[in-house]
């Protein structure tokens, strides 16, 4: 095109400058970056710095990092972090793959409908209000321990018991996001190609071989994809629920990286602390994302981005 | 392909799960419902698995939509949702326009520099001292600045820019069209599931946001969203500040009122909206979830 031939004659900055409009246009959005990215992460110097309201921070080195690794709380934090992700993100997962399949596996195309309808609904719902359901479904009179009574199992107070909370919160995960976490697998599902099964039919497969040797093969990149998708957030835990579930009786095993940064950095006033923790935390946390998105590369052909 | 219409044992079995599957769902949220309208001498008695209420009343809601905690709060999360939402169009928008113009020289660059930015965290505290230092606390503004755009809805929105035939461009090019022309009448237009999937999802995130208006709209009690009165009183167990505010019992009804259908009543009122674009995602979203299957 002719147009190409004149653009390739301009220089760089004569294209920039007829483009003027458009950058523009863009302003808004970069000055928005600006302020509220990068400008916060230039305050993380803070973590090397004590800080003062007015006045120059003055510069107190790894004192903050060594703070934390040698307080014995924040191992604790660090390994219900952990504990807390794998629960999620590692033994939850099959569920996911499970609820796809077992959705696909349904003959009815309207209770098929009626599951995605519901099953998605709990994914839109904020942590204030999921928290505020099974605070109440758990409590000694909620629904639970209604059932539980009914088979002869004495009541507990799920919310304040230490020894199962974490289990809490994977449950609750899964309740929220079975549905609307496994759209990626459905999707994959149904994409498969209808011939494919017309010849395993005529080769005389069970609908267990079929699963075995047409669906599962497809979820394999899906699956992949999840997977390194939810490594990117294992040092998160999912914040907002732990923040909502959270209380004085199990605070010590379900306490995470961010509600510690929440509880020192906000109402504790150590902004020095917290944003040396959010550092420790940002950077491992791009470290994985960037490592699983070559990981991913190499595995699957294409990155998370 | 699939022949036999009897209804085999397995299919029986898997459909009852299910159905057992989306009774967790259902039964708490119509149990809270149920308890919500009942009458204060009745909701206490009633259990948690029942979905009908008992001795009809509305007197939770006469309460909460004549407090004087609870109303502010409720216009506010209104108030933020709407201007927000509206922000974070427009910036969204206009920005997926740019970026998905043809031979924009410094696409690359901004595309890194966006993608660094979604990955990086910069954590909470040095959020908090931009927001502080830009005078935004205890404004609106900041809760609405603070999220202004979302790289994942941005590069979603791209995705259906990008699907906007080059051939229409170019023809309102050559008819004269302005950028901004451009944008409001063709590509708006040509991608109206695209603009409506992520105005619903930012409506969304921004009428569930609770967690920077507890930190940044705590000037007065009457600066706050509903979904931070909600955690007090629902998540915290914090009565007093609610039941506190003695004017509101002017009937005389405080010595009956049934906390826990109150703070059923307020849950139902913060998943109302949600509710109402519930349908509208689904409809937009679900060509595609299906087709394409991208997670938030």
């Amino acid at each position: 095109m002719d147009k190409d031939l004149v653009k390739e004659k301009k220089s760089y900055f004569q294209r920039i400058k007829a483009e003027k409009v458009l950058y523009l246009m863009l302003l808004p959005t970069l000055l928005y970056f600006v302020l509220f990215r990068v400008l916060p992460i230039a305050n993380m110097r803070l973590a090397f710095f004590q800080f003062r309201s007015r006045g120059s921070w003055p510069f107190v080195g790894l004192k903050y990092f060594e703070m934390i690794f040698s307080s014995p709380g924040f191992k604790q934090i660090l390994f219900n972090t952990l504990i807390i992700s794998f629960m999620k993100y590692v033994l939850l997962f099959p569920a996911f793959v499970m609820f796809a399949l077992m959705l696909n596996e349904v003959r009815s195309f309207r209770f098929r409908k009626y599951v995605q309808v519901i099953s998605y609904l709990p994914h839109f719902l904020s942590w204030v209000v999921i928290a505020g359901i099974w605070i109440s479904a758990l409590s000694l009179s909620g629904g639970v321990n209604q059932i539980m009574a009914f088979f002869g199992i004495d009541a507990v107070d799920f919310m304040t018991d230490r020894n199962k909370i974490r289990w809490i919160l994977m449950l609750c995960e899964a309740w929220r996001s079975m549905g609307w976490d496994s759209i990626i697998f459905y999707t994959a599902i149904i994409a498969i190609s209808p011939s494919l099964y017309e010849a395993a039919e005529i080769d005389g497969a069970s609908r267990i071989q079929i699963i075995k040797h047409i669906i599962l093969p497809a979820l394999v990149i899906p699956m992949i994809t999840m997977f390194i998708l939810n490594l990117g957030f294992f040092l998160n835990a999912g914040f907002d629920q732990v923040f909502n579930f959270s209380n004085h009786a199990v605070e010590s095993t379900i306490d995470i990286l961010d509600t510690y940064i929440y509880r020192i950095g906000i109402e504790g006033g150590q902004y020095s602390l917290a944003t040396a923790v959010s550092l420790i935390k940002g950077v491992v946390g791009v470290l994985l994302v960037w490592s699983t998105h070559v990981f991913s590369k190499r595995l699957t052909g294409s990155g998370v981005w | 392909m699939r022949k036999t219409k009897r209804i085999s044992l397995s299919q029986m079995v898997l459909v009852l799960f299910l159905f057992f599957i989306t009774l967790t769902m259902l039964v708490p949220l119509l149990n809270i419902l149920a308890k919500s309208f009942s009458s204060p001498l009745e909701s206490p008695k009633m259990g948690g698995l029942t979905i009908f209420p008992k001795g009809f009343d509305l007197i939770n809601y006469t309460i909460v939509f004549n407090h004087p905690i609870l109303v502010p709060a409720l216009i506010n999360s209104l108030i933020i949702t709407l201007v927000g939402t509206i922000v974070n169009i427009i910036l969204t928008t206009t920005a997926a326009y740019v970026l998905t113009r043809e031979h924009l020289t410094l696409k690359r660059p901004i595309m890194v520099f966006l993608i660094i930015m979604m990955l990086f965290d910069p954590g909470l505290v040095p959020e908090y001292l931009v927001v502080q230092k830009l005078g935004l606390m205890g404004s609106k503004w900041s809760v609405i600045l603070v999220t202004a755009v979302n790289v994942y809805y941005l590069v979603i929105m791209m995705r259906y820019f990008e699907k906007v035939p080059i051939s229409i461009v170019e023809a309102a090019t050559i008819d004269g069209a302005n950028h901004i022309q451009m944008l409001t009448k063709i590509f708006y237009p040509l991608s109206k599931a695209g603009v409506a999937t992520i105005t619903m999802f930012y409506a969304v995130v921004r009428w569930n946001e609770y967690f920077r208006s507890g930190i940044y709209l705590t000037r007065k009690s009457t600066d706050t969203v509903l979904q931070v009165i909600l955690r007090q009183f629902v998540v915290l167990g914090d009565t007093v500040s609610i039941i506190g505010q003695q004017n509101v019992f002017d009937y005389n009804v405080a010595a009956r009122v049934d906390y826990n259908a109150l703070k059923g009543a307020t849950i139902i009122v913060a998943i109302l909206p949600i509710l109402v674009l519930y349908p509208f995602v689904l409809k937009f979203y679900a060509k595609d979830v299906f087709s394409g299957g991208i997670k938030e």
